[in-house]
């Protein structure tokens, strides 16, 4: 028995098929069992952060409170740059990817001993999860897909040996490799030397090698006690239960998207062009220092030109002149040359009444 | 005189015999499975116990006859293939462990429960030495320690209940042992 043991041991190094067949069927058996048995755990885990959180209502509700307030300010800057940025890819033709799909599953199994840390998750190929899909919860990236049952499927976490993930670490962008050792900690492989991470950057997916989709949080880097970048991943390993299996197709599988025939904004109320030029024609009047300029708008780089309209990017006869939103009019010139990054926009924000709920749905691809 | 019949057991008899026989064994498999069973994550830890080795160790010290070892061997595949990790080496390191225990089974055997849970203890890090230098030779780098013997340390302490448990059921099942 020993000696078959050990060569079982060899022989799975090669991780044949029929071991892994074996493995899922298995886990295809036990799946169902093991749902059945975590849901007391469930049930009980539940009643144990209940508690926890009647013992820290009052502090949890005073920090709720403190971040409900800065995340108002956050809503505030992501409203006006989701605005801005649907403007710039409806400009640049952007090819959006598309919605993820995804199906949701319950973690039904604990890490698989202390040499791995892998999971089984309720959901299988029925459900439509397939090997190398990544998996998120609430807080982030949990890990990635690696074998698939009719009814179960097993998804190896961030902090297993074999996990491997390509990252980036934000702000500068530098690209890396996750590599799980079955600590609590991660580490970043093949990062470049000229590289400077310090501790407190956020690391989120790079999207590299087109299984997992780009921008999915994944933890932040932390230096551990012997001065080596670790990452510390949002997601709990040790309080993993409902998560995300994300159905990601290649974004080259998308049929291409065809640019907009022409650049339409929401309807404009007041007439911009009139409002260029108003108090120079007042005879008497005196003459302003600087051109005058739409409401709260901010001084381009250059003097506004008369027209602020926005042409198509082929160079055909001209269509009919299209007013971009209000927000758009100083950064008109910018636009109808096609250099639509206008520096006079990007150091100063847009005022506020031009963020409208209206506004969000891709302006100018109407 | 009257002549004593022949005993034939009835079918009732036959199976009950059998399911004793082979609780052991299931009982074993069972732990196997209770230790993939997030429990530990109701205490927001994801360390478990190795509840198959407890039910290995007491069969071997009480009643190696009912547990062979050909039984030990399934119950570690079962672990190896539920786990993910490398296919036969819980297989392994509960076989030989098994072994080891069977050969010193004499000095545990009707020795009070402090040195029955002493001996658990040594056999406990005997597994998870094994354990530690097959995966580290396996994957070709040195594991981290920690998880192992957080791993161990809740195996021992947990040992005293499953213990207990077994006794029972033992009792129960098999008053005549």
């Amino acid at each position: 028995m020993l000696t078959l043991a050990a060569a079982l041991l060899l022989l799975g190094r090669a991780e044949t098929y029929v071991f892994d067949e074996a493995r899922q069927v298995v886990t295809d058996m036990t799946a169902p069992l093991l749902e059945i048995a975590s849901r007391p755990v469930s049930a009980a885990r539940r009643v144990v952060e209940r508690t926890d959180e009647y013992a820290y209502v009052f502090d949890e509700n005073e920090r709720l409170r403190a971040e409900n307030a800065r995340l108002l300010a956050w809503k505030d800057a992501a409203l006006r740059l989701e605005s801005k940025l649907a403007r710039y890819e409806a400009l640049l033709n952007v090819q959006i990817d598309p919605a993820i799909k995804y199906v949701s599953g319950r973690v039904v199994s604990d890490n698989g001993g202390p040499f791995v840390d892998t999971v089984i998750v309720n959901v299988g190929r029925e459900a439509g999860a397939k090997s190398g899909d990544g998996v998120v919860d609430t807080d982030g990236l949990v890990g990635r897909i690696v074998a698939t049952g009719k009814k179960a499927s097993r998804i190896l976490l961030l902090t297993d040996l074999n996990s491997r993930i390509p990252v980036v670490i934000e702000p500068a962008h530098y690209k890396a490799v996750l590599a799980g050792d079955n600590t609590d900690w991660p580490k970043l492989e093949y990062l470049a030397s000229t590289s400077s991470v310090s501790p407190g950057d956020r690391v989120v997916t790079s999207g590299d090698g087109g299984l997992i989709p780009p921008g999915i949080p994944v933890g932040v880097v932390i230096q551990t006690s012997d001065g080596f970048l670790r990452v510390q991943t949002f997601s709990d390993r040790d309080r993993l239960d409902f998560v995300r299996i994300l159905k990601y197709e290649f974004p080259s599988q998308i049929d291409r998207q065809d640019p907009p025939a022409v650049l339409l904004g929401p309807p404009v109320e007041s007439k911009p062009v009139e409002r260029v030029k108003p108090a120079a024609t007042i005879p008497g009047a005196p003459k302003p220092a600087t051109p005058p300029l739409t409401e709260g708008a901010s001084a381009p780089a250059k003097p506004a030109k008369p027209a602020p309209v926005a042409k198509k990017p082929e160079k055909k006869p001209a269509p009919p002149p299209q007013v971009l939103p209000p927000e758009a009019t100083p950064a008109a010139p910018s636009a109808s040359t096609m250099q639509p990054v206008p520096d006079a926009e990007e150091d100063v924000p847009p005022p506020e009444e031009d963020v409208v709920p209206g506004s969000q749905d891709t302006p100018g691809t109407e | 005189m009257a002549r004593l019949e022949s005993y034939t057991p009835t079918p009732g008899a036959r199976a009950g015999r059998i399911v004793l026989t082979v609780l052991p064994f299931v009982m074993g498999l069972v732990c196997v499975l209770l230790s993939f069973v997030p429990i530990g994550r109701i205490f927001g830890t994801s360390v478990m116990p190795a509840f198959g080795l407890m039910a290995i160790y007491y069969w071997a010290i009480v009643r190696p006859e009912m547990f062979p070892v050909y039984a030990v061997f399934l119950v570690g595949l079962l672990s190896d293939l539920l786990s993910g990790g490398p296919i036969g080496l819980w297989a392994f390191v509960y076989v030989l462990t098994y072994i080891v225990v069977l050969t010193q089974r004499f000095l545990a055997m009707n020795a009070p429960f402090s040195v029955f849970w002493l001996g658990f203890l040594l056999a406990a890090i005997f597994a998870g030495l094994v354990g530690w230098v097959a995966a580290s030779l396996f994957y070709g780098a040195f594991l981290p320690i920690r998880p192992i013997v957080w791993h161990l340390l809740a195996t021992v302490a947990l040992f005293p209940l499953f213990a207990l448990i077994f006794g029972r059921i033992e009792r129960r099942i098999l008053p005549s042992g």
